[in-house]
């Protein structure tokens, strides 16, 4: 089987939705930038691309009409090289790359452009014309459970106190402004260019994020429960994209090789817990590569709430020094459908920086599932 | 040259709140103030007062997007802005030469006709004008609001010597139609009008309660409602509008006003109360901007409970709710109140001797006639009566009877009037008391009156307990509710079916309206409770049904039909506005569906309306939910819209519907509107909409349910959101299929009736009549 591996990754800034700099962004218009800036950074040939795979959560106004196609017109991407948008909600963007890696080992392509798009500014979370099924709702409310209920349910069944999560929510914003201030963004974020502005730092990180102000907030979804919105991802715009190939392709045509994909796993679980997911799906993936967790040295888990954060940490074994080094989700914000590729294109780039060899990426999806990467060093 | 655009100078509270207000009306803004010392921003303050102003309640703007036609700067960098203004107002600190600086700078840089006025509120315009060039002074003039001025309708005006007529003209236009105020003209006299009876009437009330050993609580209970005063009465307002401001005005006054005024023979700076306020302003005590006043809010413990201050001991104790003869002889007029034996009849008397007395004195010293007098009190101040109006009520006799028999002097006016009243009424005629002791009639000019003007000396064509139907003239005729608070009953909905048919009697058109402070509160709940407690289920049912067909023919009646709102418009008074070809509303309307708040929902018509025009929409993004989550948002959290202009975004006024802003000229405008659309009028055609059916009520259902989860609503909110939902879904509908307006009522009366079985909506409605207030069950 041949090898795939990230030859490049990107993503926009990350700000928040309905009030940063990128509200007046279309997302397509935003991706496309994105996109043409990785093709600018690796240098890739875009004539030998077969597919840009784009994901998205709610592909629907600016986000739909196959929004991949319409990127890759905006990217300057060849007429030739086809495009395909998939949705597995917050696991979308990861799915793109999985199957970029599956075609390729199956020898149906060489060379894919695999990225995410969310404006939770302009498409709202839900979309604009929710349509839920009257009989299943009645009959099975979970298949529809809101996040936020997930995250309670999971501090409730792992005895997580609020405390602990407002702990890792510093924690998340320290490491990230800590990371934001040393320039480590620098190198991944493409410029975004709107009429004469220029948006080129994330907006969601809050340094001044103390343990003080986050006790003040009221729980965001449950009058008695613990989770705040401090506690929980940011609504976020944000669109990111990482370039995959053949391992064989990327040496014939002097890419930069960031990391090898090693294994790929997806797992359901019960809607209400959703946030779990990521435990089976590691666990699949991990057997998979025929590897154990303590072998992993660097890991990217998606931070939709602290309270998941931690019940996947605790459940997993894992521990969160070596998890989201330049902060989580809760800090970087999670633009739903561009998340997936974000935290795998970064584990590949934190292998690089830092001299590690193993690394996973893993996240929750909305509706009961878990999405897991592994990634070796080049 | 009409004015189009204003410039206003100074940020303080009331120059911004002014250029507010010009926004309000449409038109733009320029606002400039002072370059602070040491500003790093240097508009900071007038960019500072339009940001605050978006913030403060009640809100100076009557939509937040009006904020956007205030131009800010300074007046070291910006003074050019004023150039093309047609009226300058300036309202800077009050001293006189601060002002003639500006004015020098302002009429270096003005275009050549513009208006320049002061809002001074105590400065007479000679000392404003003492030395400045006659091309300044012809087109100067005093404009004084008062605060807040988006509320407040009294524009006092004032003409200088050389001030030229149609720069008068001009103001007083705008100020009525544009602004939407009661133009007084007043002589230039120290406090014009408003002030001048004003800070004497504060002076005595707050004396006298002192001096005749009242409580505040006391004082309060009889200087507010039964003198038909605000209920904040007299230490309340002082803690509404700071008690810092109370020394200040007095001793501008003191300053400004001849010693044989009572004002200054009667101010004794060594009262014992004048040195209980300045203790107070000392301490911080300013009023409710301060740590509080003659009152205070003790948040100690988590509750919030009323405290008054003992002005003796200056210590707060829990405020009494005092229970007093006079307050409730007052029921009986302010006659009854006087005369009755107590110390609150005792300081009662007491005020409007004095004050009734020293009005008296001034007419024609202030302003031409006790008219202008009592409109300034009433419309700024927000007294029910003027003191000529108290005085009539009083009866003139018996008041100079009783000042005679106290030795006190009878003001040479009232002597001359005798045992005439003040007001009267004769046949079609209204008069009043000139100056010279005879009786003319109030004027009513053109396109600005009342109903009551219309009514005078005349019968409704049809009328019963509930409501009546008057003839406007020129083809039109007028519904007027007049049930207690013009809630709905069955006598009404009786005179909404009549209404239908006045085309049979030559009528071409039909205007709702009425003179009362509010439109219409709602559905007269007390009658459905009585109903449901005796489960006369058909009965109810059976009114519901009334209540649509009454609607829905007026709607498809062959001629126009124009809702006229002015205040509330609540429940089923927004239905009838809903049902109407079109709207003229005062600004001050406070439109919206709060049916929920009582356990049931909008069942005249009010949710199918919305539906139907949110969904109308060209606006909206595509689909139907994004249309009917706002319907919806609306409905289930009983939101009311605080102007007309937010009614808009509500959908409960549409393009073509008109907004007034003087209350006197709503009728007048409504009126206008029904004739010009009588012109080749065409009814409607009957509305089909597309809508979502189950899928929808779901969505909602899943959102309310969330909102249950955080605490933000009620189980049993959830239970009449659902129903809600079910209606604005659409019942069982498909979106391949079409909901008629018939199958929406039919759906607003099958939810209704589901939520008036529930024995929670019936907790709800009687706590709203025992309490006001809605009860979250």
């Amino acid at each position: 089987m041949k090898s795939v591996v990230i030859a490049g990754y990107s993503r926009s800034p990350f700000t928040l939705a309905n009030k940063g700099e990128l509200i007046k962004v279309r997302p397509d218009e935003l991706t496309g930038q994105v996109v043409r800036g990785l093709i600018e950074k690796t240098g890739v040939n875009v004539e030998d691309i077969e597919d840009v795979i784009i994901g998205s959560a709610f592909p629907e106004a600016e986000q739909g009409f196959n929004v991949a196609r319409i990127v890759s017109f905006l990217a300057g991407i060849p007429k030739t090289a086809a495009a395909t948008t998939v949705n597995r909600f917050c696991g979308s963007s990861m799915q793109a790359i999985h199957m970029a890696a599956g075609a390729i080992q199956m020898g149906a392509g060489e060379v894919f452009i695999c990225g995410g798009i969310e404006s939770m500014t302009r498409v709202p979370m839900g979309g604009f014309n929710p349509a839920p099924h009257p009989g299943l709702y009645k009959t099975y409310p979970e298949a529809y459970v809101s996040m936020g209920v997930t995250a309670e349910n999971l501090a409730k069944q792992y005895d997580i106190s609020r405390q602990e999560q407002e702990e890792m929510a510093v924690e998340s914003h320290a490491r990230a402004a800590a990371a934001r201030e040393a320039g480590k963004f620098d190198e991944e974020i493409v410029p975004i260019v709107d009429g004469n502005n220029r948006i080129e730092k994330d907006g969601c990180i809050r340094p001044e994020t103390t343990m003080e102000t986050l006790a003040g907030l009221k729980p965001a979804f449950d009058a008695n429960g613990s989770v705040t919105a401090a506690t929980s991802s940011p609504l976020t715009d944000g669109a990111s994209a990482t370039l995959i190939c053949s391992e064989e392709y990327a040496d014939a045509n002097g890419l930069t090789k960031m990391a090898r994909i090693k294994s790929i796993a997806v797992a359901g679980c019960a809607p209400e817990i959703m946030g779990i997911g990521p435990v089976p799906a590691t666990e699949k993936a991990l057997a998979r590569a025929g590897l154990k967790l303590a072998d992993i040295d660097i890991i990217e888990l998606n931070e939709a709430f602290a309270a998941q954060s931690i019940a996947v940490l605790k459940a997993a074994g894992m521990s969160y020094d070596n998890t989201n080094l330049d902060g989580g989700a809760i800090a970087m914000g999670h633009p739903m459908g561009a998340t997936g590729a974000r935290i795998t294109g970064k584990v590949a780039s934190l292998l690089q920086r830092e001299g590690k060899s193993l690394g996973l990426a893993t996240q929750c999806i909305g509706g009961g599932q878990g999405i897991a990467t592994v990634l070796e060093a080049c | 040259m009409a004015i189009q655009k204003v410039a206003v100078i100074g940020a303080g509270v009331m120059g911004a709140a002014i250029a507010a207000h010009v926004t309000n009306a449409g038109y733009d803004a320029v606002l400039l103030d002072i370059v602070p010392e040491g500003a790093g921003n240097r508009n900071m303050l007038a960019e500072g007062a339009v940001k605050q102003m978006l913030k403060t309640k009640p809100a100076p703007f009557m939509h937040k997007r009006n904020a956007r036609r205030i131009a800010t700067g300074n007046l070291e960098d910006n003074l050019d802005m004023v150039a093309d203004c047609d009226w300058i107002v300036e309202a800077i600190i009050e001293h006189p030469g601060l002002k003639q600086d500006l004015y020098k700078r302002l009429d270096a840089v003005r275009k050549e006709g513009s208006i320049v006025t002061s809002n001074t509120s105590t400065i007479p315009l000679k000392t404003l004008m003492d030395g400045m060039p006659d091309s300044l002074q012809k087109d100067f003039a005093i404009t004084h609001f008062f605060n807040p001025p988006r509320y407040m309708r009294l524009f006092e005006l004032v003409k200088g010597e050389k001030t030229r007529d149609y720069a008068i003209e001009e103001l007083r236009e705008f100020a009525d139609k544009a602004l939407g105020k009661e133009v007084v003209d007043c002589y230039d006299t120290p406090g014009f009008i408003g002030n001048r009876i004003g800070i004497y009437w504060s002076f005595v009330a707050m004396k006298s309660a002192f001096d005749l050993g009242l409580t505040v609580e006391e004082a309060d209970a009889v200087c507010g409602k039964p003198m038909g005063i605000p209920s904040t009465g007299i230490f309340g307002l002082g803690d509404l509008t700071g008690i810092d401001l109370g020394p200040k005005v007095n001793a501008s006054m003191l300053n400004e006003l001849p010693e044989s005024d009572p004002f200054c023979q009667e101010y004794d700076e060594n009262h014992p109360l004048v040195s209980t306020i300045m203790k107070m302003i000392d301490e911080g005590y300013t009023g409710r901007k301060g740590k509080g006043g003659f009152y205070r809010m003790n948040k100690e413990g988590g509750k919030k409970v009323k405290e008054a201050r003992n002005l003796q001991t200056g210590e707060y104790a829990v405020a009494a709710k005092p229970r007093m003869k006079s307050v409730s002889a007052a029921k009986k007029g302010l006659r009854a109140l006087v005369e009755a034996d107590d110390k609150g009849a005792a300081y009662a008397w007491e005020i409007l001797s004095r004050v009734i007395s020293y009005s008296a004195n001034l007419v024609g010293e202030i302003a031409d006639d006790i008219l202008a007098i009592d409109s300034a009190m009433k419309t700024g101040y927000a007294w029910k009566y003027g003191p000529f109006e108290q005085l009539n009520q009083l009866g003139n006799q018996y008041f100079i009877d009783r000042l005679k028999a106290e030795g006190k002097p009878v003001p040479a006016f009232l002597e001359k009037v005798g045992d005439r009243p003040l007001y009267k009424e004769e046949g079609a005629e209204n008069l009043y008391m000139t100056l010279g002791g005879e009786y003319a009639e109030i004027p009513v000019a053109e396109g600005a009156w009342m109903l009551a003007d219309i009514k005078r000396g005349k019968e409704p064509f049809m009328s019963n307990k509930g409501a009546s139907l008057w003839d406007l003239g020129d083809g039109v005729a007028c519904l007027e509710i007049h049930t207690k608070m013009n809630s709905i009953d069955q006598d009404v909905v009786t005179m909404l079916q009549e209404a239908r048919k006045i085309d049979r009697k030559g009528f071409k058109a039909l205007v709702i309206g009425n003179d009362a402070d509010n439109f219409s509160v709602g559905a007269n709940v007390g009658v459905v409770l009585f109903a449901a407690n005796a489960a006369m289920w058909p009965v109810i049912e059976n009114s519901i049904s009334e209540g649509q067909n009454a609607l829905m023919k007026l709607k498809y009646a062959p001629f126009p039909v124009v809702a006229a709102p002015a205040g509330m418009a609540l429940g089923g008074g927004c239905e009838i506005v809903l049902a109407a070809d079109a709207v003229q509303a005062h600004a001050e309307s406070y439109m919206g569906l709060v049916e929920v708040g009582v356990g049931v929902l909008p069942g005249f018509g009010g949710c199918k309306e919305m539906v139907i025009r949110a969904l109308a929409n060209k606006k909206r993004p595509g689909g139907a939910m994004p249309a009917l989550a706002t319907v919806f948002e609306n409905i289930s959290t009983a939101k009311v819209a605080t102007s007309a202009e937010e009614a808009r975004d509500m959908f409960i006024l549409r393009d073509g519907d008109s907004v007034t802003m003087n209350r006197k000229r709503v009728l007048a405008d409504a009126k206008a509107k029904a004739l010009s659309i009588a012109e080749g009028y065409e009814v409607p055609e009957q509305a089909e909409v597309s809508l979502p059916g189950p899928t929808a009520a779901t969505a909602f259902d899943m959102a309310v349910s969330g909102f249950v989860q955080m605490g933000k609503a009620t189980e049993y909110d959830g239970v009449v959101s659902g129903e809600v939902a079910r209606v604005l879904s659409g019942g069982d509908s498909d979106m391949t299929e079409t909901v008629t307006e018939k199958k929406l009522l039919q759906l607003e009366q099958e939810g209704f009736m589901n939520l008036i079985r529930n024995e929670k909506t019936l907790y709800r409605i009687e706590h709203m009549l025992t309490t006001g207030k809605p009860l979250r069950n």
